[in-house]
């Protein structure tokens, strides 16, 4: 242990004998883990809410998507299949057959914009004789008046041509599903099975795009990388991420906001640090000056100073990390903070500590503690010697 | 040779209502090896002159030479080891950190000097024991006597061997007998470590038992009168 640290934690642990000092240390010590225990449990729960929307995100939306850097194939439709089942932990590799169109229902007089796509194979099977299946978005299903059982005609932007001229390519089905999308979830309007998603885009053969599913989705910039490699620039890769992005940045945002915010609490706890820290320097004048004469230079006083402020903060953001995370875990575990189950989807409110913020909050706040200590230990590095011994007769 | 060569000394503090000058163009030499005295009316800047000579404060205009070396030629980083390598101090309230012990307060510049807390803290222990405070190591510093503390802070300005000691008014805050074994042990460790050193001191006996004797006054310092050698 340096000199400069021990005289930094003897400072310390003597200031319980200044009714004062010891106040004001425990003020600043109180302070910063108030500040770093609000921080985890803000994030925490941000976490909580927001890793249900990234899982909701993951469930729904494909993990990897190849689609052709220029033009509206896939010009070498099986290498790109080829190339996403080699990838390790790929679970399920699906074409993308997608295009516009309008639908028309009975139940109203004009008809909607909207965009459809084939839905995973094996689902939506059309039962022999009857018209093919569909899932459709509630807000369609709102929009077309329509529930499940009901006719829905599907109009593509395409055309064929016929002896009579060019005509519409449509297809009626019958509604099986409606899918309740999550807030700022990007899916179809609706979803048809390949054959006929197939015959409204025109494309008997190949695909726009292909998707895959992988075991792990937190993998997928991993598997983004490796198919890159194999397919090359005519290809543009997308993981769930990238194709959530405005989401996504809204997320980050939301937390980077929460953090901002709250971190103020750990600013003004480390101006308590400024006071305690000049104080000591002030008491301490004369010990600064008789530590020159002994051979400590400028620089040696100052690291006295900001050790002590680095321990407080140390032992302030120890304190604050252990009530933040354990308060964030119990409410998580106990499940206090309900929520009314039938507003929001969830019965109570999620908690997530994720260690990496831990870290990041915990950094931010010894960071913030060695600044706070840097004004006075830069004055104490600048008192005249001399006169500091002087006047302390 | 001269361990000690001031030339043209000046100093000003800047008080609160209007600077005061403590002395201007004062010259001070002082040959190697010698035990010398400096007494003076209480204001006439003893205690200034001390700090500049160990360069713990800079004067106004002048300069100061330790055995040979200019202290305005070196930056503050190479006077603060120099003045933990070759220059003691000895303040008249001893000026012991109170929350350390005594060990650990004669420690202090092996620590500065980057030595281990146990080796300097073995080194202390062996120069407590030359002071006659073989029983008092580990008593924090505020419990010990005024004759005490003021051994501890002797055993802290010789920790690293110095070659001038600066002793301000040691004895002036000690009963007489205190006083008498605090110089007595300033004495013996002056001949022991063959250094130079400069006392102040407002007590004429003690003086008197010094190799020489300067008077300062405003008018700066008389010349040396020998009382011994």
């Amino acid at each position: 242990m340096s000199f400069e640290t021990s005289v930094a934690l003897r400072y310390l642990a003597a200031s319980r004998r200044r009714a004062h000092v010891a106040l004001i240390s425990t003020i600043s010590m109180l302070g910063l883990a108030v500040g770093v225990a609000a921080l985890i449990i803000s994030l925490s729960l941000l976490s909580g809410f927001q890793d249900r929307i990234r899982a909701q995100m993951a469930e729904r939306t494909p993990h990897l998507r190849v689609s052709p850097a220029r033009g509206p194939t896939l010009p070498e439709p099986d290498r790109v299949r080829e190339a996403l089942v080699s990838l390790n932990g790929v679970v399920a590799v699906e074409p993308a057959i997608e295009g516009r169109g309008w639908v028309s229902a009975s139940a109203i007089e004009s008809t909607l914009p909207i965009r459809y796509r084939n839905a995973p194979e094996g689902e939506l099977s059309a039962m022999d004789g009857g018209p093919p299946l569909t899932r459709i978005s509630s807000s369609v299903a709102t929009r077309t008046r329509t529930a499940p059982g009901d006719l829905l005609r599907v109009t593509s932007s395409r055309t064929r041509l016929s002896p009579l001229g060019p005509l519409p390519v449509a297809v009626v089905f019958r509604i099986a599903d409606i899918r309740h999308a999550a807030a700022l979830e990007k899916t179809p309007d609706i979803e048809i099975p390949e054959d006929t998603a197939r015959l409204l885009a025109g494309l008997p053969s190949g695909a726009r795009a292909y998707e895959a599913r992988l075991a792990d989705p937190a993998r997928a910039e991993v598997a983004s990388r490796a198919v890159s490699l194999l397919l090359g620039p005519n290809y543009r890769v997308q993981t769930w991420r990238e194709l959530n992005a405005p989401l996504s940045f809204a997320l980050r945002l939301e937390k980077g906001v929460i953090f901002a915010t709250v971190a103020l609490v750990i600013v003004v706890a480390a101006l308590n640090i400024v006071s305690n820290i000049a104080l000591t320097v002030v008491e301490k004048k004369r010990d600064l000056g008789v530590l020159t004469s002994l051979g400590a230079t400028p620089g040696s006083l100052a690291r006295i100073y900001l050790t002590l402020g680095a321990v407080i903060g140390a032992l302030g953001t120890a304190f604050g990390v252990a009530v933040g995370v354990s308060a964030s875990l119990l409410l998580d575990r106990y499940e206090i903070v309900t929520l009314p189950a039938d507003v929001y989807l969830l019965t109570h409110v999620p908690f997530s500590v994720h260690p990496r913020e831990v870290a990041l909050v915990a950094a931010f706040a010894l960071a913030t503690a060695v600044a706070a200590a840097a004004l006075p230990a830069r004055a104490a590095a600048r008192l005249a010697p001399g006169e500091a011994i002087r006047l302390s007769r | 040779m001269l361990a000690v060569k001031a030339e043209g000394l000046s100093k000003t503090y800047m008080d609160e209502a209007a600077p005061v000058t403590v002395f201007q163009n004062l010259d001070f030499d002082l040959e190697k090896g010698v035990f010398a005295a400096v007494m003076g009316p209480s204001g006439v800047g003893k205690s200034t002159l001390l700090h500049l000579l160990g360069g713990i404060d800079r004067p106004d205009a002048g300069r100061v030479e330790i055995l040979g070396v200019s202290l305005d030629d070196l930056s503050p980083k190479e006077r603060a080891r120099f003045r933990n390598e070759r220059i003691g101090f000895v303040f008249q309230f001893h000026h012991l950190l109170p929350e350390f012990t005594a060990e650990e307060n004669v420690a202090f510049p092996h620590r500065i000097a980057g030595i281990s807390a146990r080796d300097a803290r073995q080194r202390a222990a062996k120069l407590l024991d030359r002071v006659g405070l073989a029983d008092r190591h580990s008593h924090l510093s505020r419990s010990l006597s005024g004759g005490e503390q003021q051994r501890v802070a002797i055993a802290r300005a010789l920790a690293r061997g110095p070659s001038l000691l600066l002793a301000d008014e040691p004895t002036g805050n000690l009963d007489s007998e205190s006083a008498r074994g605090v110089f007595d042990l300033l004495t013996e460790l002056h001949r022991e470590c063959a250094m130079t050193t400069v006392l102040v001191t407002h007590n004429p006996e003690l003086a008197k038992r010094c190799d020489k004797i300067f008077n300062m006054s405003r008018e700066g310092i008389l010349p040396a009168t020998r009382f011994s050698g």
